[in-house]
């Protein structure tokens, strides 16, 4: 492991991808969605983790792009792959339980780790209504742990969603709607549920009985304090380890010379004039 | 056989009528048919209930234009060239439009049993969430739920009868009219040969109707007859065919040209409004026929996006 970066070396992109790189482990099978996920799951794979296996969602699996991929349909993302095929097979695959870990993101998340993507407002009277699902539900449905990817705003940590997207730890009993641990719900499907969120204020963790959210490290510059006043509802900060660790110095080149030398994920840190 | 299944796009256009189902071919913005698209809205189609595993541009091209009434999937936008689909979201809050929300794996489950002909699907997927909320049943609250071209029920809840495995969620099979899929080679009686991940184009044409393939290249059938085992969807899926290169544009082709990133940027940096959407229309669809839109976007930019046929890609350095 090189030494740590100091924070002039770093952005809170870098900071962001580094932490979600940090969430694989060796050998698992990762399912990849657009943007920082796979520049962090590709960093995993180029330092502690060489033996993942990186699905991505329209249908390649075990992809192992020698060049960024701009979104999971392209064609880069097949090269060097086990197997190109399409959507029937990876969420089939999802479905049987194979996958380890999910990276994803939303607009709005609450204390169980539910997650909006859906529309901002009464989901009937809208006020803005947004991309929809995607695979988003389904990953988490059915990963052993899935990792979350937010910018931290209060209005986006919310005490209840706008819309429940994506279920975490206690999700809504229909026709009722009553909360209830996903446990309940999944039967034989039930294999874990939102593992992280790394927002850019910091890396919260789950509480898996009670399913509530925690502060587990605050990112550099920030405080306990001011973690917990980005958050509308009561964040537990009973359990905080300390400071998230930064980027290490070859964490950065990886990213930057190997990975995204163009920009399109990450943005270079630019020194401040 | 010879070239009986071969048509002109116009022709193809005219074989979706008004009110009619419609699907595509492609994911996000890969292989999306968005010169047939161009021709839907110059023949200014209205009532289409399109039903897709996901979104894209073509979705936002329709939805803009004013040709679809209902759109039942699970996502829309650009990718990273337009965070969701801004003509969407503005008919939805105009209440322009009917949206149905399912997951994407329920979308894709919903073709599969189409495309094998069963009523329809079984999972576990996305349980707990406002997709299975009963108040959210937008047809339904629309009065569309008829029994014959849609369902009589978004989803039905039951418990596992055979092991005990809990809650599952029953969906219906889609139905649909019309397929159109954008893909590099068609043979001239129909046998597709999809480069790359195909996504969800053997379900989406096996459970449509009628299939039309608009593809970069009409090729001798006996040349994809060869190989066999190559070839995606089989002759007698396919309906109609039509040669269009650079059809797909500005989504990418596997191996043949990468998505047009600017062009889609511009697109959703300037149709947010209705009338930047008919502006964009004036300028890129009425009035151009797909020759012309190639030569209006010209050989600069069409060889920037060509693919290297060694990676199927077009390098970024």
């Amino acid at each position: 492991m090189s030494e740590y970066a100091s924070p002039e070396e770093y952005n809170l992109a870098d900071l962001l991808c580094c932490a979600a790189s940090r969430e694989v482990r060796n050998n698992e099978i990762v399912f990849a969605g657009t943007g920082l996920p796979m520049v962090a799951i590709m960093l995993g794979q180029k330092t502690h983790a060489p033996n993942l296996k990186l699905i991505f969602e329209a249908g390649t699996l075990d992809g192992r792009p020698p060049e960024l991929p701009t979104s999971v349909g392209d064609a880069r993302c097949e090269t060097g792959a086990s197997r190109s095929s399409g959507l029937n097979d990876a969420f089939s695959i999802a479905q049987r339980g194979l996958v380890d870990l999910g990276y994803l993101g939303g607009a709005e998340i609450d204390k169980y780790g539910n997650v909006n993507t859906t529309c901002i407002g009464n989901y009937l009277e809208p006020d803005l209504r947004l991309t929809g699902s995607g695979g988003n539900p389904d990953i988490n449905s059915f990963s052993k742990r899935t990792v979350f990817i937010m910018v931290h705003e209060k209005r986006r940590f919310v005490e209840n969603v706008s819309y429940i997207t994506s279920p975490g730890w206690r999700v809504k009993k229909w026709p009722g709607g009553e909360w209830v641990h996903r446990r309940e719900l999944y039967g034989s499907a039930y294999q874990g549920g939102p593992s992280a969120v790394i927002s850019t204020a910091g890396v919260f963790r789950f509480d898996e009985h009670d399913g509530h959210m925690y502060l587990d490290t605050y990112h550099p510059g920030k405080t306990v304090e001011e973690v917990k006043s980005l958050c509308q509802f009561d964040l537990d900060v009973s359990r905080v380890k300390g400071e998230t660790a930064p980027p290490t110095r070859e964490e950065l080149r990886i990213i930057h010379e190997v990975l995204d030398p163009d920009e399109i994920f990450i943005p270079k840190n630019k020194p401040k004039a | 056989m010879g070239n009986s299944k071969r048509i002109t796009m116009q022709a193809a256009a005219e074989l979706v009528k008004n009110g009619s189902s419609l699907t595509f071919s492609g994911f996000t913005i890969w292989r999306r048919p968005i010169a047939f698209v161009f021709e839907l809205i110059r023949q200014k189609k209205t009532g289409i209930h399109l039903i897709e595993v996901n979104g894209g541009p073509q979705t936002e091209f329709l939805v803009g234009a004013g040709c679809v009434d209902v759109w039942e999937s699970c996502w829309v936008g650009h990718e990273l060239y337009g965070k969701y689909g801004a003509n969407l979201s503005r008919k939805v809050g105009t209440k322009e439009i009917i949206v149905e929300d399912y997951s994407h794996a329920e979308m894709m489950f919903r073709f599969s049993a189409a495309a094998s002909g069963a009523p329809y699907a079984v999972t576990q997927t996305s349980l707990g969430t406002d997709i299975h909320n009963p108040e959210y049943d937008m047809l339904g609250r629309a009065g569309r739920r008829d029994g014959k071209r849609v369902a009589k029920k978004k989803y039905i809840f039951a418990e596992d009868p055979f092991f005990d495995a809990g809650q599952v969620v029953l969906i219906p099979a889609v139905k649909v009219d019309v397929a159109v899929l954008c893909v590099q080679q068609v043979g001239e009686e129909g046998t597709v040969r999809v480069g790359g991940q195909y996504y969800s184009d053997p379900e989406a044409c096996r459970a449509a109707d009628v299939t039309i393939v608009v593809a970069e290249e009409i090729v001798p059938e006996e040349y994809l007859r060869r190989n066999a085992d190559q070839n995606t969807i089989p002759s007698f899926e396919v309906d109609y065919i039509v040669e269009c290169p650079y059809g797909a544009h500005p989504t990418g082709m596997f191996g043949r040209y990468d998505v047009d990133g600017a062009f889609l940027k511009d697109f959703y940096a300037n149709t947010r409004t209705q009338e930047g959407f008919d502006a964009f229309a004036k300028e890129w669809v009425f009035g151009l026929d797909h020759i012309a839109y190639l030569e209006k976007l010209g050989w600069a930019r069409m060889l920037k996006l060509r693919a290297n046929t060694a990676l199927n890609y077009s390098p970024r350095r």
